[in-house]
């Protein structure tokens, strides 16, 4: 239901989450997250492949953006239009770095 | 040479050895013996028996003439070679001898209604047979084995008749088997195993085609049982319990008829069913009547009649019966699930009561109220029954509605018919994924709390509306009651390090749908959610 595919360059890792980022799916993402934090001063996430997003996905994004606040910055880039609306009812365009 | 007399049929002990040097004087002994016994059927009893020559043979010849259903019984192996390579096994009935076995301080493997098995060694099991004259039962069973093996289920043969103390036995090669209940009873957490290769055997036997004639058709007993009980019950129900069992269509596939935990069996990797006996036609659903017995309607009165037969409580002997029915079904709609158990139950339940009527009868133990219990519930059944016969196809959840259990695990089940709802109508992707979304937050919402710490069942149901097009989404529970629109909204405003983590679900329902309505009625928690397309 959700691939993940990560590319790494120097302190820069990119993630590219392919699916469903749903209440079954999220964990799956916190740990590659979680995962790539050592050592990471610019993550990535490319949603360009992401079909959807759940309040679960939220989350995940939520908990990885103070995260990475404390070491470096965060990224959201090739966000559907579908998926940003649901950024923004819920206020996440405002916390999030939306490119 | 000695005779016991039985009714018309003689029995002549024949000893020693029979050749060129005795045989007239043995042809002699024996007509003497059977002079004025107006014997219709002789029986030679060849146990003694350690040789027999041409001259011997010729005697066997000439009595078998004058009396053509000629036995010969208790053959030493010695003998019954001769007798083979001379085409007397061909032209008379010949038994061999039995081989005896002892099963003194053998470890019982199983005890079913007939006998008990007996492990006899580390290889071999023993079936015996409470009935004396268990023979013909045996024989039976090997046959019916041995069809089943040919049509291509995984089954062990005996491969020898042997006799234990004043009765019978078969034995069987059963390398380190074990019986499905002896694996639910010591390791729980194999059901999901145990569920998955029971069900795979079900669907093999239950899609084999036996040829005519070679195996009883299951539904007679159904019928008999139904015929003997039907004028116990009140307002003509007995009688529509009977047509609906008539017209359960006939079916040339393959029906264990008694398979429970402790009739299939784990030996090594390979999974077999044993305890061929009951082996029959008929439509797949009568399988599942003797198997509702075993696993739940035995135990309705009493739980421990489970705990004692299969050696696992009442607790998981139900979880196995309605995980294997979701699984047979191919379904997690408890509705489904129910509709098809209540068919069953209908004919179980009657099969219960003409057998403790019968139990009755013959003064055999009997509960009557157990029986009560049966009557009262088959009672309670019939009314809403209305067809006994079952089509996997056509018994697909009706369309717009689910129900199932309440679990994360289950969220794609949900998604998954909401979008083949929403799918119908051509909805909009982006509509789609909104209503999956609100979707996905009510149910893992009931999921996580409606039943905590315990487990319940959520129920889904889609309707259309027209003009415009609006869909409504509805969600009912049985958990504790919780309007999920009292909570206040979550600051969405707020920077990340002030935001909490969670509580965005129900927001964000609110936002994606027209309209959010919660109810508390009949002891449910009702949600609607609804949007115009």
């Amino acid at each position: 239901m959700l691939q993940i595919h990560k590319t790494t360059e120097n302190a820069k890792t990119t993630l590219v989450p392919e699916g469903r980022l749903d209440t079954l799916t999220a964990p799956e993402l916190e740990s590659a997250i979680e995962a790539s934090l050592d050592g990471t001063q610019e993550l990535v996430l490319d949603l360009e492949k992401l079909e959807y997003i759940s309040s679960a996905g939220l989350r995940v994004l939520l908990i990885a953006q103070k995260k990475m606040s404390k070491q470096g910055e965060m990224k959201l880039i090739h966000v559907s239009d579908t998926i940003m609306e649901i950024f923004e009812v819920t206020g996440f365009t405002d916390i999030l770095t939306i490119q | 040479m000695a005779d016991m007399q039985n009714g018309n049929m003689v029995t002549i002990v024949l000893s020693g050895r029979i050749d060129s040097g005795n045989a007239q004087q043995s042809e002699q002994e024996i007509l003497a013996q059977l002079e004025g016994k107006n014997a219709a059927s002789v029986v030679l009893d060849a146990e003694n028996l350690k040789y027999i020559s041409s001259a011997g043979l010729r005697v066997i010849l000439r009595l078998k003439k004058a009396y053509p259903d000629l036995r010969i019984i208790n053959v030493q192996s010695d003998v019954y070679e001769i007798l083979e390579m001379t085409g007397f096994t061909e032209m008379m009935t010949v038994e061999k001898a039995y081989r005896v076995v002892s099963v003194d301080g053998c470890e019982v493997i199983g005890e079913g209604a007939n006998g008990k098995v007996y492990r006899i060694d580390q290889d071999n099991v023993v079936k015996t047979y409470k009935n004396a004259d268990a023979l013909s039962e045996i024989q039976h069973e090997r046959e019916v084995a041995r069809l089943a093996l040919v049509l291509g289920v995984p089954t062990a043969i005996s491969y020898d008749v042997v006799r234990v103390g004043d009765s019978y036995g078969s034995v069987f090669e059963l390398l380190n088997a074990r019986s499905f209940a002896k694996i639910l009873a010591a390791e729980p957490e194999k059901m999901d195993f145990c569920v998955e290769e029971y069900t795979a055997m079900l669907k093999k036997i239950h899609s084999i085609t036996v040829p005519d004639g070679k195996l009883p058709p299951f539904k007679d007993k159904i019928l008999g049982a139904i015929e003997r009980i039907k004028d116990t019950l009140p307002d003509g129900l007995g009688e529509k319990l009977l047509k609906m069992a008539q017209d359960i269509p006939d079916r040339n596939t393959m029906i264990h008829g008694d398979c429970h935990t402790k009739n299939i069996v784990l030996a090594g990797d390979e999974v077999l069913l044993i305890d061929m006996d009951t082996l029959s036609v008929g439509h797949p659903i009568f399988e599942f009547v003797p198997m509702y017995n075993a696993y739940v309607g035995y135990s309705e009165y009493d739980p421990d009649v489970v705990l004692h037969f299969q050696g696992y409580n009442a607790e998981t002997s139900r979880k196995f019966w309605h995980d294997t029915l979701a699984a047979y079904l191919n379904t997690k709609d408890e509705n489904v699930i129910r509709a098809f158990e209540e068919k069953v139950r209908c004919m179980a339940y009657a099969y219960l009561i003409d057998r403790s009527i019968r139990h009755a009868k013959a003064g055999r133990d009997d509960t009557p109220e157990a029986r009560a219990l049966w009557t009262g519930r088959l009672i309670e059944l019939l009314p809403r029954v209305d067809s006994l016969d079952f089509d996997p196809e056509s018994e697909a959840p009706a369309a717009n509605e689910l129900t199932l259990e309440a679990t994360a695990e289950n969220l794609h089940e949900v998604l998954d018919f909401v979008d083949a709802n929403l799918e119908k109508i051509d909805c909009p992707m982006k509509s789609q994924m909104q209503m999956n979304l609100a979707v996905e937050e009510i149910f893992i919402n009931i999921a996580n709390y409606a039943y905590a710490p315990n487990k319940g069942n959520a129920t889904v149901r889609i309707e259309v509306g027209d003009d415009p097009v609006t869909v409504t989404i509805t969600f009912m529970d049985r958990g504790v009651p919780y309007d999920p629109l009292k909570r206040s909204d979550p600051d969405v405003t707020a920077p990340a390090d002030e935001r909490r983590i969670g509580g965005l679900g129900i927001f964000l329902t609110k936002k994606v749908m027209d309209d959010v309505i919660y109810e508390y009625k009949d002891g449910q928690n009702i949600l609607m959610l609804k949007k115009a397309l």
